[in-house]
């Protein structure tokens, strides 16, 4: 008898170590979902599990009437600051569960994930809408990384993340700091997989991109230094990323910078504000330049850099002091 | 008679005549205008002279006249009344002339595109500057008036029609106003063909759309059709996508209504014809975005995933 159970333990093990991680059936959820004890919308209720939450494992799946049902464990709450989470294991609608056996699983959930991030966007559109995608966006990268859209939906889980924090960050008094030091970063972990993960990409561009937002002054307060030092971060990144989307409004923006500088030094530093004006017109000229009128979205920079370089020409204000508008 | 009208008509013809051609030449010498940036009207040139009103970015100038003035160039101008930027009557004044853009200054287009990209920038900004929505709208459509040869012109007559429709239609959720929508067909009928006539095609489409569908299958069957016809009307627009997209979400939804009402059959087809719909998205659109909506809508429709719910109908929502 116990050379049985024995033998029966060995099996188990034998049967985990041969299968691999990718064999588990994984995924996510692209509805929100009430989960119940057992296969029956009758049953205990469990918890609401909502649009993409992590699905580390399907455990089994039944069909009770017309119903098929899924046994998952589901990550229900992550509380990224804690580094903690609570799994949960309970009876889903199958049809909800995309895995890592579904067929197109990876369009089937980019597909939930915009539609999302388009509610998010609409007025009276549906509460945490945002954080669903960003949810679902990620769990393409987490369980499909060789997908065609997995850089893209990293890069968009980032983003998403990045916005949230963002919109947080300036709601708090610190968000007026000048120096940038004295007030909460942005968490750039997930930027910084991006770039990690897919370098030299379109997607690691953006997020370089991105990352510039934790390094500009809350405030210039009238200040030349602040402007000075944002104009060269703008610069750096458009000389370091010549094929990114971003590499026409980053040099439009150094100019911009340099613009106000001009204002701000006024006629007592000509020297200085001859520099300035000298540079903002160069930088303004290349960011007409790299901008591209087939690319609708990159298409608007020209004009912008041209009405940059007549203010600049004529002398008319681009920097309102007194609202310290960037 | 006829000599008599001969003899009185004549002369009296020929002053209409020199009347009407000293007026086409006083139009045709008319040197119209616009501002990038907004300035003061004064009474005379020169900045210490007395203010009189203020004139708004993109605001529609005729210059009356030249000077100069501390070393600056100055503009006697006349305002046209301009209910968008609240300017009641005609008003007339002197302004700084660097901030004045004509057909006659270079690039003028780029500059005046330029400052409306920039403010409806500024409009999309939390905390950004007041009245930037209106100040790009006249902007935008300064640009096909002072430079009708313009690249710029269809586009920037697209977005000045496009922002005056979103504001309008912000507007009718407050207020019911009915939109107007000539400026949109203005677009279709001075650039026909273009991108720019096939997007006004597509914000056209919100006049017809129901304001509610109150559970009704009436409202989705008019509205796919219409997505669908705009769709095979324009299949090079850049709506062409979101439009079959929208023709199948209706059909989708009207699946579910069909569901709800017991209508097993009406049910089906309407299923079927969300699929053929969002299967011609997948097939044709290079668009990652919309290709896998639809891909996400058919695996829906295939798994009976409600898209239009009960859910949805008590929580008020209608679309």
């Amino acid at each position: 008898m116990k050379l049985r159970t024995g033998a029966l333990l060995l099996a188990i093990s034998f049967f985990c170590l041969v299968t691999p991680a990718q064999q588990k059936e994984q995924g996510t959820i692209i509805d929100e979902v009430q989960m119940y004890v057992s296969p029956d919308a009758n049953a205990q209720k469990l918890a609401r599990a909502t649009r993409g939450r992590d699905v580390p494992l399907v455990m089994e799946r039944t069909k009770i009437g017309d119903q098929s049902w899924a046994h998952v464990l589901i990550i229900v709450d992550v509380d990224r600051e804690r580094e903690t989470n609570r799994q949960i294991t309970g009876w889903v609608p199958s049809k909800v569960v995309i895995s890592t056996a579904t067929p197109n699983a990876d369009q089937i959930i980019f597909g939930e994930a915009v539609d999302s991030e388009n509610q998010a966007e609409q007025r009276g559109g549906r509460k945490h809408a945002a954080e669903d995608a960003m949810r679902l966006y990620y769990r393409i990268y987490d369980y499909w990384p060789n997908s065609p859209l997995a850089g893209e939906a990293l890069w968009r889980a980032a983003d998403v993340r990045w916005q949230l924090e963002k919109a947080d960050v300036r709601l708090r008094p610190s968000s007026r700091e000048m120096n940038p030091d004295l007030r909460n970063p942005i968490d750039d972990e997930p930027m910084k997989l991006v770039m990690k993960k897919y370098p030299h990409t379109k997607w690691s561009d953006l997020a370089a991109y991105d990352l510039i937002d934790n390094k500009l002054c809350g405030s210039w307060k009238g200040e030349t230094h602040c402007p000075e030092k944002e104009s060269e971060l703008y610069e750096k990144y458009a000389r370091e990323h010549p094929q990114s989307p971003k590499a026409a409004e980053a040099l439009f923006n150094a100019a911009w910078r340099q613009a106000a500088l001009v204002q701000m030094y006024g006629a007592q530093h000509d020297k200085e504000r001859d520099k300035a004006r000298r540079k903002a017109l160069e930088l303004a000229q290349e960011a007409a330049t790299k901008s591209s009128a087939g690319d609708p979205k990159l298409a608007d920079w020209k004009p912008r850099a041209m009405e940059l370089m007549y203010s600049l020409q004529q002398g008319i204000p681009t920097y309102d002091a007194g609202t310290d508008r960037k | 008679m006829v000599k008599l009208i001969k003899m009185i008509g004549l002369p009296l013809l020929a002053l209409a005549v020199i009347g009407s051609f000293s007026a086409i030449a006083l139009a045709a010498e008319q040197e119209h205008a616009t501002l990038i940036r907004e300035e003061s009207l004064y009474v005379s040139a020169g900045a210490n002279a007395q203010k009189t009103a203020q004139a708004d970015r993109g605001s529609a100038l005729t210059i009356l006249e030249r000077s100069q003035a501390g070393g600056q160039p100055w503009m006697k101008i006349s305002m046209a009344a301009d209910q968008q930027a609240q300017v009641s009557k005609e008003a007339t004044g002197w302004i700084p002339g660097k901030t004045v853009i004509t057909a006659s200054t270079a690039n003028g287009d780029e500059v005046v595109f330029g400052q409306a990209v920039d403010s409806e920038r500024q409009a999309e900004e939390r905390g950004g500057r007041k009245g930037a929505a209106e100040d790009a709208l006249r902007l935008y459509a300064r640009v096909p008036e002072l430079f009708p040869g313009s690249p710029l012109a269809a586009e920037a007559m697209w977005r000045a029609a496009d922002i005056r429709w979103q504001l309008a239609k912000a507007d009718f959720v407050r207020s019911g106003k009915p939109l107007d929508d000539k400026y949109l067909r203005e677009v279709v009928a001075k650039f026909p063909q273009s991108k720019q006539a096939e997007l006004a095609a597509y914000d056209l489409l919100d006049n017809q759309m129901c304001p509610e569908w109150r559970g009704m299958a009436e409202c989705p069957i008019k509205e796919s059709a219409l997505y669908e016809q705009y769709a095979h009307q324009h299949p090079q627009s850049p709506k062409a996508a979101e439009a079959l997209y929208n023709a199948a979400w209706r059909q989708a939804a009207l699946t579910d209504i069909y569901r709800i009402n017991n209508d097993r059959e009406k049910s089906e087809a309407a299923r079927k014809k969300a699929t053929a719909l969002a299967q011609e998205v997948q097939g044709q659109q290079p668009d990652v975005d919309w290709k896998a909506r639809a891909t996400d809508l058919i695996y829906k429709l295939e798994n009976k995933i409600p898209i239009y719910g009960a859910g949805v109908v008590e929580a008020g929502e209608t679309k």
